[in-house]
């Protein structure tokens, strides 16, 4: 038999698999799977062990975000974005508030900036500790998951000091931000930074250094830098493979472009440490790496943030002049991008959403063939979907 | 470079299909209710000719687009006679970005696909299909993305109507 390209490792040492010829048998891998991180379907054709043909199949989590945006004031659109993806509710509301204000001309106050950076970084982490801890039940390691859902938990709590809300927050506003921080809050945002940084020690040993985990993401689903592009990925993907973009520093929206310059964070790459330049691995490791740059943001704006305003004067029913924008920011699982479109009225014309996961799981149907099922769960999960956001 | 170093560039090197752009302007105080225009600046391209636009854009070195971020499109009102489609292209190399739009006739909405320069068009466009009824020729998995595959319609046109009832589950 003819194997598909890639089926055989640098090294070889999967070709006695085709020593044995069976029918092509098509497994559904969903709706309903804990690898998929949500309700999404893969139809998987297999040859044995060997996966020939994969194809993602979405659409069960749809809830016509983007047509609910054309029915509703832009102000009340907010709630809407936290739902896409709802590990990083904060990124969304950034990116939504982002791209209004784009068209609008208004100077957000220096404390809300401050404070929008602080929570959108502490949800970057919360973000990643999902990430990297269901990465972990996939390939087995149990424990890791529920040591991140401590930090995580805390994570949750500040935000519900500061809003109310554990998971919808609708906390970043067009303007500003909701309120401002309660008194003390921000000291305990420091003290979960001092806790956060000797915790990711344990988690990176724990997890990320586990000789099992790295024989299952090493060499596994490798994407090229010319692979990486022509799909349109973003975020932890593309910087998985070396690739040395981040829109927080390339171009810088927000506060980020001073903290770049002030040389509080840097941008972590791939190198192909545990085995090939742009594997699971890499991918993991660029993920949890990010986890102590947002610390280190988040110090940043610690030390510098003072008293003020934290919401623009903003009338209660916008109108948002007429136009066009696209605004595209670094969530974190790649670029969120937010098209609007206004006619100069209380509701929007057109509210695209670019969501990252969408361009990422496309390259699911190009990484999967010529794999091994049991390898498919690592890489599906490599990709760091949230089924939200891809079905919107 | 900055919009107008793209343009002129696209201009002196006469990139296929590009036949105007448009940029944010205040409002006039002169004209009456004049609402100006905010947001990006855009580049038009001829739909029938964006994939050729798009080779252009990615191989030239001092363009380099070479992240198709968006596609997507756009129905501006029900009297409308064009469905707009937009793409956002992102330079690594570079750190620009560049908005295009192309028109298409509501009454045949036909394009070529833009797969063959950008893969990452593929999902875009099946999204865009169904949603707005727009056909990408020579498109290599033509079905649906987000909706079912029996879904009647393309629900973001404006002229959309709502369905009264879904395989007997009530829609109202």
């Amino acid at each position: 038999m003819t194997l598909p390209e890639g089926a055989t490792t640098a090294t070889g040492e999967r070709e006695y698999l085709v020593d044995v010829r069976t029918q092509d048998m098509e497994v559904n891998m969903g709706p309903q799977h804990p690898a998929t991180h949500g309700v999404m379907k893969i139809l998987i054709r297999c040859n044995g062990e060997l996966v020939t043909g994969a194809q993602p199949q979405l659409g069960f989590l749809h809830r016509c975000a983007e047509k609910i945006g054309e029915n509703v004031e832009w102000l009340q659109y907010l709630p809407y974005t936290d739902r896409y993806d709802y590990l990083a509710a904060m990124n969304n509301n950034l990116g939504y508030s982002m791209a209004v204000e784009a068209l609008m001309d208004i100077e957000i106050p220096r404390r809300a900036e401050m404070i929008r950076v602080i929570c959108a970084e502490l949800n970057r982490i919360g973000s990643h500790l999902i990430a990297i801890g269901t990465y972990g039940i996939d390939l087995g390691a149990f424990t890791p998951f529920l040591y991140m859902f401590r930090e995580r938990e805390w994570m949750m709590a500040l935000f519900e000091k500061i809003c109310g809300a554990r998971l919808t927050y609708s906390y970043i506003r067009i303007g500003g931000v909701f309120n401002d921080a309660p008194p003390g809050w921000l000291s305990e945002v420091e003290r979960f930074c001092d806790t956060f940084e000797k915790a990711w020690r344990e988690y990176y040993d724990l997890l990320m250094m586990n000789q099992i985990f790295i024989k299952r993401t090493a060499d596994v689903g490798v994407i090229p830098r010319e692979m990486a592009l022509d799909f349109g990925l973003t975020g932890p993907m593309l910087r998985g493979s070396a690739i040395d973009w981040d829109i927080r520093r390339d171009m810088p929206y927000s506060i980020y472009g001073e903290i770049w310059e002030d040389g509080a964070f840097k941008i972590p790459l791939g190198s192909g440490e545990m085995g090939t330049l742009g594997d699971c691995w890499d991918r993991a490791w660029v993920r949890i790496t990010e986890m102590m740059e947002s610390v280190k943001i988040v110090r940043w704006c610690l030390d510098r943030i003072e008293p003020g305003p934290v919401i623009a004067d903003i009338p209660k029913v916008l109108r948002v002049p007429a136009g066009e924008a696209y605004v595209g920011i670094e969530n974190p699982r790649g670029e969120l991008g937010h098209y609007l479109l206004s006619d100069g009225g209380k509701i929007p014309l057109r509210c695209r959403v670019r969501g990252p996961s969408f361009s990422n799981l496309a390259v699911l149907e190009a990484l999967l063939p010529g794999t091994l099922l049991a390898d498919a769960v690592a890489i599906i999960g490599s990709t760091d979907i949230v089924v939200g956001e891809t079905d919107r | 470079m900055d919009f107008q170093g793209i343009h002129d560039h696209l201009r002196a090197i006469e990139a296929p299909g590009l036949t105007g752009f448009d940029e944010p302007r205040k409002p006039n105080p002169e004209v009456k209710k004049d609402p100006g225009r905010a947001g990006d600046p855009y580049v038009i391209v001829d739909a029938p000719l964006l994939p050729d636009f798009l080779m252009v854009c990615r191989e030239d070195p001092r363009l380099a687009f070479e992240i198709l971020v968006d596609l997507s499109a756009v129905d501006p009102s029900k009297d409308d006679e064009n469905l707009w489609v937009v793409c956002s292209l992102l330079s690594l190399t570079h750190k620009h970005r560049l908005a295009i739009k192309s028109f298409l006739p509501k009454e045949s909405p036909v394009m070529p696909t833009s797969t063959t320069v950008h893969r990452a068009a593929q999902w875009h466009e099946r999204e865009c299909a169904e949603m707005f009824g727009i056909t990408f020729e020579r498109h290599p998995d033509p079905r649906h993305m987000l909706l079912p595959d029996d879904w009647v319609g393309y629900p973001l046109r404006k002229d959309y109507e709502f369905p009264e009832e879904y395989h007997g589950i009530s829609c109202t």
